[in-house]
């Protein structure tokens, strides 16, 4: 054990270094406005106030920006979970013509920055009229290959084909066995997926930025920053709505992190 | 990736058997619908945006009313603009920084977390990730608070430690850049670390066994069977902190505004700049067009080098 105190102290110190700026954010949305950069800085509020909460929910419409961009991201997540179990089922059961070069292009999708689809993508959903912002803010997270990618991976890892030949002897169909058997089993992947997901629509702030222009249907991400950049920079609210914007994000993420954190590296692993 | 699905037919009996039947499903058509959904959404919201983007970055557009066809102008100008070049400059550096120090950081943090015996694994690897799960916006906006020149938590901790304090963290060009490689690196290396503990926890144990067996030090062991061991993993984080780093935005964005002097605009923030800033709708899809083929150009090669992203 001795040994291994110099370990366990870089590791504390690690700990630190990730954590600090959020506890400190933390800490600083109870203190009155002055003192969120009191010096010394310090962890425990001391007064300790709900103000800035107050104020957050009685002057800003925090709950509907919090409405928009759970919604948005729940949807997100639904449909590309859906589409991701579908394509790498039929990627990791299946042998058919074309399947490596359409796997090949499925795969280098990843490789594809947002910014070169950010501009056509404006102009064809908005400059053409077609998209409704909700309908705007859920298409750039639908078909991601990185999801695909894991589901193929698990899938090959953990159904075996005896399973599914045996459903197919039984005369079930191939819907049916992707329905009623497939997507059971997938079931710890497809926890992962999801958290995964959501956290990409809830957090995106480059696409809503470019594509939200009305403040009523503002997401979260953009209505807190329409409060840092604001002149009078309201410090004291922004670290009150960060701290309730991270909430379920964070709470996803602890309830799921075995799953999440394996399932993220089931592909990379294998190489 | 792998080879349990597709590789050549077994020789050994009932398995290969069993694989053959489940790989001749009863319909030839199941697979194309299975991954047809992908598909349709792939062509439309990103092959279409892509040959969209080529077709605009040959045009000038302020946005309204029709494209004017300009040929190859826009990139004859990017060519030339020096704020063009410092943004492929300063995304060079954070790409760098992303490779160079972010990887090979995680890589030591996933070796201390591999140590045997170590207590409450998960808790370390979870705290770790934690940034990760944070929005970008709330990273920039704390840091923001966190390099405050004058009440920031940066500029305490120096006074507490030093007695000096006053950095102006934001505000000079190199410590701007600095700074926001320090976001980056406190953003990821949490989220690359859970790659390389689970490659670490994969490699055989016999093989360190054997490396003991054979004398050899910590130095050597590491670099005679944990490196090749975890040749896939590292390839995969590579590519991967490659591709987001050369995205960087909301850090400049929200941080810096890009400044100060250009010191940290990115390409990213050059696109929306151009296009959304300044109506310069054509001139933006060329800076898109130049990203694209470098990003994807690069990380296809090193793909390629290193052997990842093969269905079979």
């Amino acid at each position: 054990m001795r040994t291994r105190l110099p370990l366990y102290g870089v590791l504390v110190l690690l700990l630190l270094a990730f954590l600090a700026p959020l506890l400190w954010a933390l800490s600083g949305s109870f203190k009155p406005r002055g003192d969120i950069f009191a010096y010394p800085p310090r962890l425990i509020p001391d007064p300790f106030t709900l103000d800035n909460y107050q104020r957050l929910f009685s002057g800003q419409p925090f709950w509907r920006w919090f409405l928009m961009s759970t919604v948005v991201a729940l949807a997100a997540t639904a449909v590309s979970v859906f589409v991701c179990a579908l394509a790498g089922y039929g990627f990791a059961k299946f042998r058919f013509a074309g399947r490596k070069l359409l796997f090949g292009v499925m795969f280098s999708s990843l490789s594809i920055p947002f910014a070169v689809i950010l501009v056509p993508l404006f102009v064809m959903l908005v400059k053409t009229g077609l998209g409704s912002p909700w309908f705007a803010l859920i298409v750039p997270w639908v078909a991601p290959a990185f999801g695909i990618f894991m589901m193929q991976q698990y899938i090959v890892q953990s159904i075996p084909d005896s399973v599914l030949e045996a459903a197919r002897i039984d005369g079930a169909g191939e819907f049916g066995i992707f329905r009623t058997i497939v997507l059971p089993l997938l079931r710890p992947a497809l926890g992962a997926l999801a958290v995964w997901q959501f956290l990409q629509s809830y957090n995106s702030f480059l696409w809503p930025l470019v594509l939200v222009s009305d403040s009523s249907q503002y997401t979260l991400p953009l209505g807190l920053q329409t409060l840092f950049v604001s002149e009078q920079r309201q410090y004291d609210l922004v670290l009150a709505g960060a701290v309730i914007a991270v909430v379920p994000a964070v709470a996803l993420f602890v309830l799921l992190r075995k799953q999440l954190l394996e399932g993220l590296s089931t592909g990379a692993v294998k190489g | 990736m792998t080879t349990a699905i597709a590789g050549p037919p077994r020789s050994t009996g009932d398995r290969a058997d069993e694989a053959d039947t489940a790989r001749r499903p009863k319909s030839s058509w199941a697979p194309y619908l299975f991954i047809s959904p992908f598909y349709l959404l792939y062509i439309l919201f990103m092959l279409v945006p892509i040959v969209v983007s080529l077709w605009l970055s040959l045009t000038e557009w302020v946005g309204l009313g029709t494209p004017h066809w300009v040929g190859l102008r826009n990139y004859r100008l990017l060519a030339t603009d020096i704020s063009f070049h410092r943004a492929l400059g300063n995304t060079a550096v954070f790409v760098l920084v992303a490779v160079c120090v972010v990887v090979p950081l995680a890589l030591l943090i996933a070796q201390a977390l591999n140590t045997r015996g170590l207590r409450v694994r998960d808790l370390w690897r979870t705290a770790y990730f934690v940034p990760v799960v944070v929005s970008p916006i709330l990273v920039a906006l704390i840091f923001g608070l966190v390099f405050d020149r004058q009440f920031g938590l940066a500029n305490s901790v120096l006074r507490a430690l030093f007695g000096t304090g006053g950095v102006d963290w934001l505000g000079d060009p190199s410590l701007a850049k600095a700074s926001i490689a320090l976001v980056m690196l406190w953003r990821w290396t949490g989220y690359l670390t859970v790659f390389f503990l689970a490659g670490l926890q994969n490699v055989p144990r016999e093989l360190y066994e054997a490396a003991a067996l054979d004398g050899a030090g910590r130095l050597r062991t590491f670099s005679t069977v944990t490196l090749p061991a975890l040749k896939p993993v590292t390839a995969f984080v590579v590519v991967t902190s490659f591709i987001g780093a050369a995205q960087i935005f909301e850090e400049p964005y929200l941080l810096t505004g890009g400044g100060p002097a250009e010191s940290t605009l990115s390409v990213t923030m050059f696109i929306y700049r151009a296009a959304f800033q300044r109506q310069q709708f054509g001139y933006a899809a060329a800076a898109a067009v130049v990203l694209f083929v470098l990003v994807f150009g690069l990380s296809r090669l090193v793909n390629r080098l290193l052997g990842i992203g093969r269905a079979s």
